[in-house]
């Protein structure tokens, strides 16, 4: 089977190409202070990796997307991107939980890893895994209350992604290991949304939506 | 044949054009649940897009009985917009193009608004054209099909709509209550006071502000219970003010560039007294379908086929753009 998979979710727009156990990955990681490359590099990104891979449209099987939690902007640029490439070429699309993909090379090295996206606001987005068992359900949450929460059970947390970065102040007291600011396991790949779009049963386009976490901001505004 | 797709603030747009500008679908799902809100929300807005945007494709596509292999090309509303909203609209354009190797064409939205007077049976410029809704108050000077056209006017600050919907607010109706300001217009006497027009701002340019203010002290003076009392006037009078301000510049504007041709566009081309005002500026006037007036996207997919088409791969980049390439 030959999927074609991306996430959006994080300032990174990571996309990766899975024909059996090949794998071909390209990612846009902004610099800082530059603005995510969501709306610009996905499509050329899927294109380099098709090519790379000598893949074409007829060939591919499967479309698998990030879902999130995550920003919402770039989770609509995603989303719509495979939305749009399903409707287009009558393809099967799988959504895949953001913070699952996060965990998944984690889930290597320790029994209990806990995936975290920093949400803005002072907040993160963050699920947690206990062996085979989702024992956080993803969340946006203070890091005060998911250190709260990880400290309650016990055993110690391998953490992985930006929010874990940005928070280690609040999350390691609570016994949360947190590799080194430049580990790997921080960043989100593409090939294990592929992985796990693979596993998952494909829905209808219209089925696969963001997982947002949060309510929007009512803020109404004239017409433009 | 192309498809368009039109995603700028809070109607979901997909319509289906002919080489000859014949219209073959034209699906807008509005959403409706801003009102409640009291404006657009942006995040709110975006949300609904990409829920709505694939059914609203499919829907264009079946009404026009064609598939995505026989189109000729895609094209889509860049901006001006919300940007969150049209990014949805512009991801998927891209994606459904891309997908089968086909051209895109990016549109600018104003040019889309003019372009919705070359749909068949065409009105062919030159002529002027006024757009006036929620979000423009524009005077252009329309020598060819586009992309490019002469701005003569542009609003000062509110649009004329947003006049309209303020006033309806300041008078307690709902919103968007522009609509509902000129039903219960009908009802009273438009000379009953004199609002400001706006004369006073310089060349074709135009200014809702004023009206606006003018608006809250006249309610002001005349207390809660006369306001009410008198509300069929006031609406009928501030209606009188905005539709003046219009036609004052249109007419200047026909005599300026000696066009004698006028085209109406935008949700305010509705107004009943607008469309009376108008016929009688110049011998041609043309006013497209309802439908056609308000954001659409057949009107996106007439102006695409004035527009070089970008071929695949071209486009993979294309972003949307908030805010005019235009002077707007
Ligand atoms: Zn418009």
């Amino acid at each position: 089977m030959i999927i074609l998979g991306f996430d959006t979710a994080t300032p990174a727009t990571a996309v990766a190409l899975l024909d059996g156990d090949e794998v071909v990955e390209r990612r846009h990681d902004p610099e800082p202070g530059e603005r995510p490359g969501h709306a610009t590099r996905l499509l050329a990104l899927l294109a380099e990796v098709m090519a790379e891979g000598g893949v074409g449209w007829e060939r591919v099987d499967r479309i698998a997307a990030g879902i999130g939690p995550g920003s919402f902007t770039g989770l609509r640029i995603g989303l719509a991107t495979a939305r749009s490439l399903a409707q287009s070429r009558a393809l099967p699309l799988v959504g895949v939980s953001s913070l699952a993909a996060l965990a998944e090379p984690a889930r290597a090295q320790a029994d209990r890893v806990v995936a975290v996206l920093d949400a803005r606001r002072g907040e993160v987005f963050a699920a947690a895994w206990e062996g085979r068992d989702q024992v956080l359900a993803p969340v946006a949450l203070a890091p005060e209350a998911l250190a709260e929460r990880l400290r309650d059970v016990g055993s110690p947390s391998l953490a992985a992604g930006d929010g874990a970065v940005r928070f280690r102040e609040q999350l390691e007291p609570a016994g949360v290991v947190i590799p080194a600011d430049g580990s790997p396991l921080h960043r989100l790949s593409a090939a294990w949304i592929c992985r796990l779009g693979a596993r998952a049963e494909a829905a209808g386009p219209g089925t696969v939506l963001p997982s947002y976490l949060r309510e929007p901001d009512a803020h109404p505004r004239q017409r433009p | 044949m192309i498809l368009a797709i039109e995603t700028s603030c809070d109607d979901t747009c997909a319509a289906v054009v002919g080489a000859e500008g014949e219209l073959l679908a034209n699906v807008i799902s509005s959403q409706g649940i801003h009102d409640r809100y009291g404006g657009v929300v942006p995040e709110v807005a975006s949300r609904h897009h990409l829920e709505l945007l694939p059914a609203v494709v499919d829907d264009a596509l079946a009404r026009a009985g064609v598939g995505l292999g026989d189109l000729d090309a895609l094209a889509v509303t860049q901006g001006p917009g919300l940007v969150g909203a049209l990014l949805v609209g512009v991801a998927s354009a891209k994606a459904l193009a891309a997908a089968r190797e086909l051209p895109l064409v990016p549109v600018d939205h104003l040019h889309g608004h003019v372009a919705a007077n070359f749909l068949a049976p065409s009105f062919e410029p030159p002529f002027l054209c006024l757009l006036a809704s929620g979000g423009h108050t524009l005077l252009a000077e329309v020598r060819d099909h586009g992309p490019d056209f002469g701005v003569l006017g542009t609003t000062l600050d509110d649009a004329a709509g947003e006049a309209f919907d303020k006033g309806a607010r300041l008078l307690g109706l709902g919103f968007p209550g522009g609509p509902e300001l000129s039903r219960l217009a009908v009802e009273g006497d438009p000379h009953a006071f004199a609002f400001p027009t706006g004369r006073g701002v310089a060349g074709l340019d135009f200014s809702f502000a004023g009206l606006k203010t003018a608006l809250l002290y006249k309610v002001r003076d005349l207390g809660e219970d006369e306001a009410r009392a008198r509300r069929a006037d006031l609406a009928a009078s501030y209606e009188h003010a905005i539709v003046e301000a219009l036609v004052d510049r249109v007419a200047r504007g026909l005599e300026q560039t000696g066009l004698d041709r006028l085209a109406l566009g935008g949700g305010v081309a509705a107004n009943r007294l607008l469309r009376e005002r108008a016929a009688g500026l110049a011998p041609h006037v043309h006013v497209p379908a309802p439908e056609l007036c308000t954001d659409n996207a057949a009107m996106i997919a007439s102006a695409a086929r004035f527009v070089d088409p970008l071929p695949y791969p071209a486009y993979v980049g294309l972003d949307a753009y908030a805010t005019g390439e235009r002077a707007l």
